[in-house]
């Protein structure tokens, strides 16, 4: 654009000063001046996207093992269950069982909450432990004593009692947990697994 | 193709046009600095829409998780305290940029005709400013911004008819609570940004149809806005944002503890660019005159002046009374303004307020931050239930007219009383609890019994009962000077001080604080066994034998048993633990304890069972360890003749 030649002579000069000045020193100008106004609005969006991606940058802090919350928890994340394991059936029948965990939520820390179930069983004196949470699409996998199975009703996922899927539905096998069995304690690494996928991988 | 391409745009949409019309607006005299004040205004709202915005993306209102959803912004999220930092100090800045863009419009002259109604425009700009200021304040939900924003309120309610449901409807109910941060939420993100981004609309539309107003057009060659007034305007607009981002760095914003309307604060102060209309309502005469004047009709006149700027310019000598009225209603806010604030800096009241603000907002972060983190029932319970917090505050309401910390009342502020029609600082009655329980204390006490219990010679009982005892009608008292205790610490003061008895003294002292059983004295066992024999009889390193404690203190070193009592002397078992603490504030004239000669009064019907445990947890240092500086030293204000000596 030629905006400075649109004005009118600088008053007193001769016209041909205007021509004279340098086009460098104009676009030195339009330079600093976009430059400086662009950089005005790039650092505090700079500043503000920084703090939007904090949940991808920050390492979650706070809380973790469980020495202070009502839950017995050790450093590997292993929850002690309210069950013995002499309580189990020996015959492997299937036994659902709530798991309580600290809730770590933002600012927020809840002691001894309710966090998910798992399937218990107990066959000669080995313990096995099944998320119940289905891993096709998330809802909770049933016991079917009669057909001695486990099913999902949302979407006729079926698994045996070693939790190997049974038919085409689910992409995986029941999840298995992690479990510890200290004396006649039951411990348990609860964690949930992501849906819809053939590879088992912790959320 | 690329300049086809813009063809084609400019070809549908006109837009070189409008760049053309926004860019190249002309300017008549050539750019000037005096001229960035509207441009940086602007650049300080994007500023705001930009971290307010983000801000927005982890704000969370309601009276349970506004303050601590602001904590977690400050305190624990990436940059949180900066983006909050710009926020804060960026609202301030547009006040005082506000200010200096109305001064320049008024000082060049641009209010007059033809441009009245871009000058009322402003006016408008600047109420739903102030607004959004007011709003802001209380979303902290901290004690500074919800006492604060209660005085708003309130004077809200003082308009003449409307008033009570004005009031009713900002809170969303009769009192403060979840709908108050979600209507003021509303008012903040949406009602108030909108109104001020269409009402700017207009402000730089009627601006651009009369041009810039230049006062004097032949300072320097014609130019354009663009580049050489975006220049100085950049220039400008980094210019805020470095003091902004520098007061957010260097100073931070701050955050008082969680509100709690069951907790007075008495710090609570309008921010900084109210002050002057603070201390404007303070004046008895405003006072007299009802808050309805000195809050709104005083102000609305002055407003309405202002407002009527443009008309009265009209009269010949009207812009000279525009600059006369602009300049002296300036002064005078800041004069008010400067009043306020050196007013508080000698109100020790307040100072200690502050100072308390200061030790809870710490404190409350530290307990946040710690492993058992905020309860869902919000932050107020972390201080609620916090020995830390709370000891000082029942201490302050329930001992302190007797007894004294550090020389204060527990809560920094110093005891007083008026003698003849003046303030003066009271004598302690009680002595000094600082220590109480610690080597320091029981060093004093087997050394220094007289001094250590000074305090008790200012009380009234004190007097009468060593005057009872003096005419023969009375006597049973703690009496510092003839007394069976008064003797033996005679002896110990001298015995106990020769260098040969050094560590026996060390031991003594040594079995005595062991007494309490706070893991943190981390005691010498060794000493302590030694002690105890020391104190049974046994023969100190010089070969002296002290008088037993055990002579009176009958349940030296064993745990007390009720039928035992009798001695009227307190029981050393345990003495400063907990239980010990507990039992002797419940009735400190049991048997167990000063028996006849106590006179202190029993607080076992005076407290709860909830507030004598946090007492004696903070006076036994049973909480969540602390790094907040506590309340300094105020011993060496005492009236001197009273001062205990450490």
């Amino acid at each position: 654009m030629t905006d400075h030649a649109q004005l009118p002579p600088e008053s007193g000069g001769p016209c041909s000063d205007c021509h004279c000045e340098p086009p460098r020193r104009s676009f030195l100008t339009k330079f600093l001046a976009g430059a400086l106004g662009a950089l005005a609005g790039l650092i505090p969006v700079g500043i503000g996207g920084a703090f939007f991606l904090d949940p991808l940058i920050r390492k979650r802090s706070g809380g973790g093992g469980g020495s202070t919350g009502g839950v017995q928890k050790d450093e590997k994340g292993f929850i002690k269950m309210a069950i013995a394991a002499d309580a189990l059936p020996n015959d492997g029948m299937p036994q659902k069982f709530t798991v309580f965990d600290d809730i770590i939520n933002a600012w927020n820390k809840s002691p001894n909450q309710p966090v998910g179930s798992v399937w218990l069983r107990k066959i000669n004196n080995q313990i096995i432990a099944f998320n119940v949470t289905c891993p096709h699409l998330g809802c909770a996998v049933e016991h079917r004593s009669a057909q001695g199975d486990f099913y999902c009703p949302c979407h006729t996922s079926a698994f045996d009692l070693d939790g190997k899927k049974l038919n085409a539905i689910p992409p995986r096998d029941m999840d298995s947990l992690e479990l510890d069995v200290r004396g006649n304690e039951i411990w348990i690494k609860y964690q949930n697994f992501q849906g819809a996928t053939g590879e088992k991988v912790p959320v | 193709m690329i300049p086809s391409l813009l063809n084609w745009l400019d070809h549908r949409t006109g837009y070189k046009n409008l760049m053309h019309e926004a860019l190249f607006e002309r300017i008549p005299g050539g750019a000037r600095w005096r001229y960035v004040w509207g441009s940086a205004l602007v650049f300080t709202f994007s500023l705001q829409m930009i971290t307010g915005i983000f801000l927005l993306t982890a704000y969370s209102g309601s009276t349970t998780t506004a303050w601590e959803s602001v904590y977690y912004i400050q305190e624990v999220m990436t940059l949180g305290w900066l983006v909050r930092g710009i926020h804060h100090f960026a609202a301030q800045a547009m006040t005082v940029l506000l200010a200096f863009h109305l001064i320049q419009v008024i000082v060049d002259g641009a209010y007059k005709a033809p441009r009245e109604v871009n000058f009322w425009l402003g006016l408008v700009l600047m109420q739903i400013v102030l607004g959004l200021g007011l709003t802001g304040y209380l979303l902290p939900w901290d004690q500074k911004g919800y006492y604060a924003t209660q005085v708003s309120t309130k004077i809200m309610s003082a308009t003449p008819v409307l008033g009570p449901a004005l009031q009713v409807l900002a809170q969303g109910g009769a009192e403060y609570g979840h709908a108050t941060i979600s209507r003021f939420l509303a008012m903040h993100v949406v009602i108030l940004p909108a109104a001020l981004v269409g009402f700017l609309a207009l402000h730089i539309y009627v601006f651009r149809r009369h041009g810039i107003h230049v006062k004097d057009p032949a300072h320097a060659a014609d130019t354009t806005f663009w580049p050489d007034q975006v220049l100085k305007d950049g220039v400008a607009a980094l210019g805020v944002l470095a003091v902004v981002v520098g007061f957010a760095i260097f100073k931070g914003a701050e955050l008082n503890p969680p509100a709690d309307p069951a907790e007075a604060f008495e710090a609570a102060r309008p921010e900084w660019y109210f002050l002057f209309l603070f201390r404007f309502l303070k004046f008895e005469a405003v006072e007299h005159l009802g808050l309805a004047f000195g809050a709104i009709h005083f102000p609305g006149i002055l407003m309405t002046i202002l407002a009527a700027m443009p008309i009265l310019a009209r009269w010949k000598w009207g812009h000279k009374f525009n600059l006369t009225y602009m300049w002296l209603v300036g002064g005078g806010a800041a004069l008010l303004t400067i009043m306020a604030i050196v007013e508080d800096g000698k109100n020790d009241d307040h100072q200690m307020a502050l100072r308390e603000a200061e030790r809870d907002s710490h404190r409350v972060r530290e307990l946040a931050k710690s492993p058992t983190m905020i309860p869902v029932e919000g932050a107020v319970s972390l201080l609620r239930n916090d020995p830390f917090t709370q000891g000082p505050r029942l201490f302050a309401k329930h001992c302190a007219s007797c007894h004294r910390i550090d020389g204060h009342n527990g809560r920094g502020r110093l005891i007083k009383v008026v003698v003849d029609k003046k303030e003066a600082i009271a004598h302690p009655e009680a002595t000094d609890l600082a220590n109480f329980g610690t080597r320091d204390w029981m060093k004093s006490i087997v050394l220094d019994y007289s001094n250590h219990f000074q305090p008790l010679r200012n009380a009234q009982w004190y007097k009468n009962d060593a005057k009872a005892k003096a005419d023969g009608t009375g006597g049973e008292f703690i009496d510092l000077d003839e007394s069976q205790m008064a003797d033996a610490v005679a002896e110990y003061s001298k015995v106990l001080t020769k260098a040969d008895n050094a560590e026996d003294l060390s031991a003594v002292i040594e079995f005595l604080v062991a007494q309490r059983g706070i893991a943190a004295d981390k005691v010498d066992a060794k000493l302590v066994a030694r002690g105890k024999e020391i104190l049974d009889g046994g023969k100190l390193k010089d070969g002296s034998e002290l008088t037993k404690c055990s002579d009176c203190h009958t349940k030296l070193g064993n745990e007390f048993k009720l039928e035992d009592s009798g001695d009227d002397v307190p029981d050393l078992a345990g003495y400063g633990s907990s239980a010990w603490l507990k039992a002797f504030l419940k009735n400190p004239g049991s048997e167990q304890f000063y028996g006849k000669k106590n006179r202190m009064p029993a607080y076992g019907d005076k407290l709860t069972e909830k507030e004598l445990d946090l007492l004696v947890r903070w006076m036994t240092s049973d909480y969540y360890e602390t790094h907040v500086h506590n309340y300094d030293s105020r011993v060496n204000e005492l009236p001197k003749a009273t001062t205990q000596a450490k």
